[in-house]
C-alpha cells in the first residue's frame, strides 16, 4: 500500500546465502509449491481445530475445509511463494524501505514472463497470453456444448454435466477472458500513452495478475472433483446454486473472488495512474480515449465489484455455514441474491464493454486518417453509461417475481443507454466518413465490431422493452444477445487491440494475409453461429438445455456446425500471433503513423520507456491538421521516418 | 447511400418476413407482446439500415489507395448533426418505452371476472390446483378458451419459471414469495409448458401440457374430475391421482395415455421389477416415495422428484400402476 | 520473444525518467481513498442482505428468543472510538516531529483494537445462538464479523506501523505510512457506529 513512497533509501545487502538455499527459499515456483503445500495444510489445521474447538460435527466437514484449505489458504501460500508479496513482507517487519533496484522489471529472456515482474508492459503481455488460453479453454467448452446440442436429446454429456459446460464455459469467457483481457490491453497501453514510466503501483499490479490463474484453474478445476462442476450458470442463482448443489459450486464462489479481487486492485491502479502521472501538458481533455474508457471502466469495477464478491459470499456462506441469506424456509429472501448479483453484473457488461470502445477510437482514427468525431463527446457518452450504468440492473429480472413497480422505471433507463450508445456508433460513423481507409486487420475488426454490436445492441434495446422481455427472456434470444455484443463487440475488439498492438509489443509484424483471413472466417461464422439463436429463441427453445424439441433439430445442426468454423478460425488466429511472434518481419517503431505517446518509442518500448517524460502539447487524433503534434519527445526517442501503412 | 439503405433495409426486412419468427399466438397478451414485437423490430431494421449503409457506403467509397499517405480533413465535430443522432433515437426508445408500458398495463389487467389456478413447482415437475374445482390438483394445465386466467406460483426448492411459447407470457417462481402471472387463452389447443429458469439436472426435461378447451368441456372436465378426486376419501380411484400428479408428464403408461419420455415406460413395471429383483409392488411404492433409491440403467438420476401422498393414496396409485401395467 | 529480449539487453543501464505528477493528491493516499469507496460498497451488499432480510422480509429484530448485548457493545463502540482520537494524537504527533506521541498513540491505538476484537469474540462465543439459526443470527454475524475482519486487517497494519514507529522510520517529512493506516482506522471505525447502530440500535 505504501508502495510508492519509500521513506528512507537503504541499498539491500546482496543475499549471502548459498544457491541451494536461493534455490529453496528465493522467491519463485519452487517456493510457490511448497508454500502452496505448506498454506494449504495451516488452512486444514486451523480449520480442524476450530471445528474441533467450536464443536461442530463432524469434525472433518470436506465443504470448510476444501473452502478454506485449498480454496483460500493455499492460493495465498503460492502467491506468497512466487513472491508477490515479498516487498510488503519486508516493510512490514520493520525493515528499512529497500531501494527499488528494477530487479524486478522488464523482460530479458522468456522466463522473466514467468516469475513476479512489476513491468506494466510484461504484465501486459502476462495478461494476454493467460487471457487467451483460459479464451481456448472456455471456446472447448462451448465447442462441447455444441457438440450436445447438434441433435436433439442426450448424447456425449448427462444433463449435469452440461449444465457444468456452459456454465464454466461462461464463467471463463467472462471473468477470465474478456474482463482481464481489456485489463492486459489497457496494462501495456495506458502508461505509455500518459506519457509515465509505469503504472502508480507496479508491486499491485503484479499481484492483480497473479490473482487471475488462480481463478482460473480454479474455475477449471471444479470438473475433476467428485459429483462435478458447478453446476447452476454464471449468473449462480440461489437458492439453486447456494443450497441445492455439490461442492463445485464453491469452487465458483471463490473463484469469482479473486478474480473480482483482482479486478478492483487494477482499477484503483488504473485510477490512480491516470489522475497523478499523465504527462505535462496531458490535460483530461487532452487524453486518448483508451485512456478515458479505461477510466470509466475503472470507476465501474471500484463502485460494483464489491457486490459480487457480497453476492459470492452470500451464497458460499448459506452453501457451507447453512446461514440463511437466501433460504425462504429459515428467513432468508431468495430474490435478494438476483439484486446483489446484478448490481454488479449489469455494469459488468460495460466493464466489457467500454474498454472496447476505447480500443475502437484509436483504431479508428488511426486507419480513416481522421480526428475522432466529437471527441468530448465520446468521452462525456462514456461517463453517462458508467451513471446509467448503475440505474438498469433490475432489466435481468422482469420475469422474476420482484416488485411490479420497478419495471417501468428500469425499462426507461435501459431503453436511455442506447442514446449514449448511439452517440458513440455514430461518431465513430462519421469518423470513417470521408477518411482515408486504410484496411488492416485491426480496421477490419473493427467495423465488423461496429456492425456487430449494433445488432447486439438493438436486441438488447428489444429485450429492455418489458413485454417483449417476459417473452424471450432465458431463451436463445438471450444467448443470441450475449454473443452479438460480447463476442461481436467485446472480443472483435479485443482481436483488433492485439492486432493494433503486436508490433509494440513484440517488436514484430503479425502477418496481414492471415490477419484477414482470420477476420472474414470469423465473421462469417459467428454470423452463421449465433443469427438462427434469435430465430429458435423466440419460437420457444429455452436456454440452458441439454435436450430440446425435435422441431429446432435442424436450425441447431447448422447452428453447431458453423461454431465449429468459428472455432477453426481461432485456430488461424493463433498460428498467427505465435509464427509471427517468432519469425514475424521486424516492426518500425510507428508502423500505423499513429499520434499517440506509445508509438513515439521504440518496438518494443525501452524498459522505462521514456528517457524523459515528454511533454504533451496538442489533441491525441489531430490527423490531417497541418503541422499537428500530440506531444514533444526528447531527441533520444526520435524515430525513423514514418513507415509505411501495410495494405 | 439511399438506395443501399433501401437494399439492407430489405434484406433485414426479408430476414424478418421470410422466416416464421414468433410462434402463433395463442392467447391475448401473446398478440399484443407481437405487437412491441415488431414495432421495435421496424425500428431497429431502420437503424441498423442507415448504420450498415453509411458503413458499406464508407468503405466503398473512401478506401484509400495503396500509394495514398495523405490524411482525412480534418472535421472535429458538427453540433447539429450531434443534436440530431441524440435527439431521434431518443425519441424513438421514448416511444418503444411508451408502447411498452402499455401494453404491460393491458396484459397484466385481470378485469373482475378471472379464474384462478394455483401452480406448484417444484424439481422437476409441475402441479396445478383448481379452488375452483375444490382444490383438485392436475399435473397438466388445463383451462377454457377464452376466461382471464390468473395463475398464482409457488415454488417448493429452487427458482423455476413457467412459460408457454403460445401464451408470450413468463413467470419465475420463486420460493418464499408468490408471484402471479395473467392469461387470457383464444385459442383452443394443447401448448407445451417449458421451465425456463435453470432449476438443477432435470431442468431441461421439466416440461408439462397447457390445455385449452372450450369451455363447456372445461366446466364438465372440472366437475368430473373434481368429483373423482374428493371421492379418494371414500374409494381411492388410482387412475385419478396419476392424472392429478405430473407423472404422465415424464411417463409413458397406455392405460392413462400418457406419452411422457423422461422416465422409463411404466407399462413395463413388471419386468424392471425383475430386473431389480425386487417384488412388484414394493418395487413400484419405493420408485414413487424414494426415486433414487433403486435408479432404472440408462435413466438419469435425481430427476424424479419423490412423492409423498398419504398413505391410501400411495396403495391406490400403486395397485393403479401395476393393474395398467400387467395389461400392457 | 527473440526480438524482445534483444530490445531489452541493455536494460541495466537505464533508468526510469523522473516522474511527473499530475496531481497534487499523493498517489498512495488516493489509492487508499478508492479503496475505500469499494470497501464501502462490499458493506454496502451486506447491508443490502440486511435490508432484504429486515424490511422485506419483516423479520422481527432480535427474533425471539435472542437477544443481543447491546450494553457491552456500546462499551466496545465507546473503545473504538477512542481509538480514533489517540490514531489522531499520533498522526498530529508525528507532523510536528515528536516520537513519543506517535508511539504512545499507536500503542494505545493498537491496544484498544485489540480489546474491541477480543470482546467482540467473546461476545460471539456467548451469545447464544449460531450462524445457522435463521436469518437475524446470518445478518448479524454476517456485518459485524465482515466488520471484525476489517478491524483485524487494520490492527494488522497498525501493528506494522507501530514496530516501524519504534524503529524510528517516521519523521515530519515521512509520515505516508501513518497517514495511510490512519485513514484506515478512522474508516473501520466509522464503519463500525453505522453497523452498531443499524444492528444494535435501530
Ligand atoms: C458486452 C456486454 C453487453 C452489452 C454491451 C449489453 C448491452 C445491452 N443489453 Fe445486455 N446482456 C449481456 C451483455 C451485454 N449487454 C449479457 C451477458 C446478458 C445475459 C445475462 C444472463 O442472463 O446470462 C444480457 C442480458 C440483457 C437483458 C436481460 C434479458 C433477460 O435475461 O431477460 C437485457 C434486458 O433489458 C439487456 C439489455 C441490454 C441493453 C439495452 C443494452 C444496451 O447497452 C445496448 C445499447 C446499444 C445500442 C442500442 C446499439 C447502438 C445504438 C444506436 C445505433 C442508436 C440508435 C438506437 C435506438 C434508437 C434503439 N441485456
Ligand atoms: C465473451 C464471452 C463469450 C464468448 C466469446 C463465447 C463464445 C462462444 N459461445 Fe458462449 N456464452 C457466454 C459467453 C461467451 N460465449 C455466456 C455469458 C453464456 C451464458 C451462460 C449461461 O447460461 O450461464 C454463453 C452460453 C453459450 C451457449 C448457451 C448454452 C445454453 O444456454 O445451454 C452456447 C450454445 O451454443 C454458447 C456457444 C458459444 C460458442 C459456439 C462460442 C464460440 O465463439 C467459441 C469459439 C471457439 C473457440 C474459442 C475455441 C477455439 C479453439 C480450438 C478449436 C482448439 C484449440 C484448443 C486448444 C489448444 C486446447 N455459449
Ligand atoms: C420429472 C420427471 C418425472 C415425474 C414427474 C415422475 N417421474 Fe417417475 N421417473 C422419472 C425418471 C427419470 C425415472 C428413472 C430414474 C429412477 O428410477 O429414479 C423414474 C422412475 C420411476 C419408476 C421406477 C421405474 C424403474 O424402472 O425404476 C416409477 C414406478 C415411477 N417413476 C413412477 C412415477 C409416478 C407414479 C409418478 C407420479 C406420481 C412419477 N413417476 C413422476 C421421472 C419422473
Ligand atoms: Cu424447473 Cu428449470
Ligand atoms: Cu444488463
Amino acid at each position: 500500500m505504501t508502495a510508492v513512497t519509500a521513506d528512507h533509501h537503504v541499498p539491500t545487502a546482496p543475499s549471502q546465502h548459498g544457491p541451494f538455499r536461493r534455490y529453496v527459499f528465493g522467491a519463485g515456483w519452487i517456493r510457490a509449491a511448497w508454500m502452496f503445500c505448506l498454506f494449504g495444510g495451516i488452512g486444514f489445521g486451523l480449520t480442524v481445530l476450530a471445528r474441533w474447538g467450536g464443536g461442530w460435527h463432524p469434525i472433518l466437514y470436506t465443504q470448510p475445509i476444501v473452502l478454506l484449505s485449498l480454496l483460500v489458504a493455499a492460493p495465498i501460500g503460492f502467491l506468497a511463494g512466487l513472491g508477490t508479496f515479498d516487498y510488503w513482507t519486508y516493510y512490514a517487519l520493520g525493515h528499512p524501505t529497500r531501494a527499488e533496484d528494477h530487479s524486478g522489471h522488464g523482460a530479458r529472456s522468456w522466463r522473466d514472463y514467468f516469475r513476479v515482474n512489476t513491468d506494466h508492459k510484461v504484465i501486459g503481455v502476462q495478461y494476454l497470453v493467460t487471457t487467451v488460453i483460459f479464451f481456448l479453454i472456455g471456446g472447448m467448452l462451448a465447442m462441447l456444448v455444441r457438440a450436445e446440442l447438434a441433435r436433439p436429446g442426450t448424447q456425449f454429456f448427462d444433463t449435469q454435466t452440461y449444465n457444468g459446460l456452459f456454465s464454466v464455459h461462461a464463467s471463463l469467457m467472462i471473468f477470465l477472458f474478456v474482463i482481464p483481457a481489456f485489463a492486459g490491453l489497457a496494462n501495456f497501453a495506458v502508461p505509455l500513452m500518459l506519457g509515465a514510466a509505469d503504472m502508480a503501483f507496479p508491486r499491485l499490479n503484479a499481484l492483480s495478475f497473479w490473482l487471475l490463474p488462480i481463478a482460473g484453474v480454479m474455475m477449471v478445476s471444479s470438473f475433476f472433483i467428485p459429483d462435478g462442476a458447478f453446476a447452476c450458470g454464471w449468473t449462480g442463482y440461489a437458492p439453486l446454486c447456494s443450497s441445492h448443489q455439490p461442492l463445485g459450486a464453491v469452487f465458483f464462489n471463490q473463484g469469482v473472488q479473486w478474480a473480482g479481487a483482482s479486478s478492483i486492485m487494477t482499477a484503483l491502479n488504473f485510477l490512480v495512474t491516470i489522475i497523478t502521472m499523465r504527462a505535462p501538458g496531458m490535460t483530461f481533455w487532452r487524453m486518448p480515449l483508451l485512456v478515458w474508457a479505461n477510466f470509466t471502466t475503472s470507476l465501474l469495477v471500484v463502485i460494483a465489484t464489491p457486490f459480487i464478491a457480497g453476492s459470492q459470499f452470500f451464497s458460499m456462506f448459506d452453501h457451507v455455514m447453512h446461514t440463511a441469506f437466501f433460504d425462504p424456509g429459515n428467513g432468508g429472501y431468495a430474490l435478494g441474491y438476483q439484486h446483489i448479483f446484478w448490481f454488479y453484473s449489469h455494469p459488468a457488461v460495460y466493464i466489457m464493454m467500454l474498454p472496447g470502445f476505447g480500443i475502437m477510437s484509436e483504431v479508428i482514427a488511426v486507419f480513416s486518417r481522421k480526428p475522432i468525431f466529437g471527441y468530448r463527446l465520446m468521452a462525456l457518452s462514456l461517463m453517462a453509461i458508467v451513471v446509467l450504468g448503475f440505474s438498469v440492473w433490475a432489466h435481468h429480472m422482469f420475469v422474476s417475481g420482484m416488485a411490479t413497480w420497478l419495471r417501468v422505471p428500469m425499462m426507461v433507463t435501459t431503453l436511455l443507454i442506447a442514446i449514449p450508445t448511439g452517440i458513440k456508433i455514430f461518431s465513430w460513423l462519421a469518423t470513417i466518413w470521408n477518411g482515408k481507409l486504410h484496411f488492416n486487420t485491426p480496421f477490419l475488426f473493427a467495423l465488423g465490431f461496429l456492425s456487430m454490436f449494433v445488432i447486439g445492441g438493438l436486441s438488447g434495446v428489444m429485450l429492455g422493452a418489458v413485454p417483449i422481455d417476459i417473452h424471450v427472456s432465458d431463451t436463445y434470444f438471450i444467448v443470441a444477445h450475449i454473443h452479438y455484443v460480447l463476442f461481436g463487440g467485446s472480443v472483435f475488439t479485443i482481436f483488433a487491440g492485439m492486432y493494433y498492438w503486436f508490433p509494440k509489443m513484440t517488436g514484430r509484424m503479425y502477418s496481414e494475409t492471415l490477419g484477414k483471413l482470420h477476420f472474414w472466417l470469423t465473421f462469417v461464422a459467428f454470423n452463421c453461429t449465433f443469427f438462427p439463436m434469435h430465430l429458435i429463441g423466440v419460437e420457444g427453445m429455452p436456454r440452458r438445455v441439454a435436450d430440446y424439441a425435435p422441431r429446432f433439430a435442424a436450425w441447431n445442426m447448422f447452428i453447431s456446425l458453423s461454431s465449429f468454423a468459428l472455432g477453426a478460425s481461432v485456430l488461424v488466429f493463433l498460428y498467427n500471433m505465435i509464427t509471427s511472434w517468432r519469425h514475424g518481419e521486424i516492426a518500425p517503431s510507428n508502423p500505423w503513423r499513429a499520434m499517440t505517446l506509445e508509438w513515439q518509442v521504440s518496438s518494443p518500448p525501452p524498459t522505462f520507456n521514456f528517457t524523459e517524460i515528454p511533454q504533451v502539447v496538442g489533441g491525441p487524433y489531430e490527423y490531417g491538421v497541418p503541422g499537428a503534434v500530440h506531444a514533444i519527445l526528447t531527441p533520444s526517442h526520435a524515430t525513423e521516418v514514418p513507415a509505411e501503412v501495410g495494405v | 447511400m439511399l438506395g443501399l439503405g433501401t437494399l439492407m433495409g430489405g434484406i433485414a426486412a426479408a430476414v424478418a418476413l421470410l422466416f416464421p419468427w414468433l410462434p402463433k399466438p395463442a392467447s391475448d397478451e401473446a398478440g399484443r407482446i407481437d405487437f412491441v414485437f415488431w414495432f421495435a423490430v421496424v425500428i431497429c431494421i431502420v437503424i441498423f439500415a442507415i448504420v450498415s449503409a453509411a458503413l458499406i457506403y464508407a468503405v466503398i467509397n473512401f478506401r484509400a489507395r495503396p500509394d495514398d499517405d495523405s490524411d482525412g480533413p480534418p472535421t472535429h465535430g458538427h453540433t447539429k448533426l450531434e443534436v440530431v443522432w441524440t435527439v431521434i433515437p431518443t425519441m424513438l426508445v421514448i416511444s418503444i418505452g411508451i408502447v411498452s408500458a402499455i401494453v404491460l398495463g393491458q396484459n397484466d389487467a385481470t378485469g373482475k371476472d378471472f379464474m384462478r389456478v394455483n401452480v406448484t413447482a417444484q424439481q422437476f415437475a409441475w402441479s396445478f390446483q383448481y379452488p375452483d374445482g375444490k382444490n383438485m390438483t392436475s399435473g397438466t394445465l388445463r383451462v377454457p378458451v377464452g376466461r382471464s386466467i390468473l395463475l398464482t406460483f409457488t415454488s417448493k426448492d429452487v427458482i423455476h419459471s413457467f412459460w408457454v411459447p403460445e401464451w408470450g407470457q413468463k413467470q419465475d417462481t420463486v420460493p418464499g414469495i408468490h408471484p402471479t402471472l395473467h392469461i387470457t387463452p383464444n385459442k383452443v389447443g394443447r401448448f407445451p409448458v417449458i421451465c425456463t429458469e435453470l432449476c438443477g439436472l432435470g431442468h431441461a426435461t421439466m416440461r408439462t401440457w397447457a390445455i385449452v378447451m372450450p369451455r363447456a368441456a372445461f366446466d364438465k372436465w372440472l366437475k368430473g374430475t373434481s368429483a373423482a378426486q374428493t371421492s379418494t376419501n371414500t374409494a381411492v380411484s388410482g387412475a385419478a391421482i396419476f392424472k392429478s400428479q405430473p407423472c404422465g408428464s415424464c411417463h409413458t403408461l397406455q392405460a392413462a395415455g400418457t406419452t411422457g419420455k423422461v422416465g422409463p415406460d411404466l407399462d413395463k413395471l413388471p419386468s424392471y421389477a425383475q430386473q431389480a429383483k425386487q417384488p412388484l409392488d414394493s418395487f413400484v411404492s419405493d420408485s414413487i416415495t424414494d426415486p433414487n433409491a433403486y435408479t432404472q440403467p440408462g435413466y438419469p438420476k435425481n430427476v424424479m422428484p419423490p412423492f409423498n401422498l398419504p398413505k391410501p393414496q400411495l396403495d391406490a396409485l400403486v395397485q393403479y400402476l401395476i393393474q395398467s401395467s400387467k395389461k400392457g | 520473444m527473440v526480438a524482445h529480449a534483444e530490445a531489452h539487453l541493455d536494460h541495466h543501464e537505464e533508468h526510469p525518467p523522473v516522474p511527473h505528477y499530475s496531481s497534487r493528491i499523493s498517489p498512495s493516499i488516493l489509492g487508499m481513498y478508492l479503496f475505500i469507496g469499494s470497501e464501502i460498497m462490499l458493506f454496502g451488499a451486506f447491508f443490502t442482505a440486511y435490508f432484504f432480510v429486515r424490511v422485506v422480509n419483516g423479520t422481527p429484530w432480535p427474533t425471539p428468543p435472542f437477544h443481543l448485548p447491546v450494553y457491552l457493545a456500546f462499551i466496545n463502540t465507546c473503545i473504538l472510538v477512542t481509538s480514533s482520537f489517540t490514531m489522531h494524537w499520533a498522526l498530529t504527533s508525528v507532523k510536528r516531529n515528536n516520537p513519543f506521541g506517535l508511539r504512545a498513540g499507536l500503542l494505545l491505538t493498537f491496544l484498544m483494537g485489540l480489546t474491541f476484537l477480543i470482546t467482540q469474540v467473546a461476545e460471539y462465543l456467548r451469545i447464544g445462538f449460531n450462524t445457522g439459526d435463521g436469518a437475524f443470527p446470518t445478518i448479524f454475524f454476517c456485518l459485524t464479523g465482515l466488520h471484525g475482519c476489517h478491524v483485524f486487517v487494520g490492527l494488522t497494519i497498525l501493528l506494522f506501523m507501530t514496530i516501524r514507529a519504534f524503529r524510528g522510520h517516521f519523521d515530519a517529512a515521512h509520515h505516508h505510512g501513518v497517514e495511510i493506516g490512519g485513514i484506515y482506522w478512522h474508516f473501520v471505525d466509522l464503519m463500525w457506529i453505522l453497523v452498531f447502530l443499524t444492528v444494535y440500535i435501530l
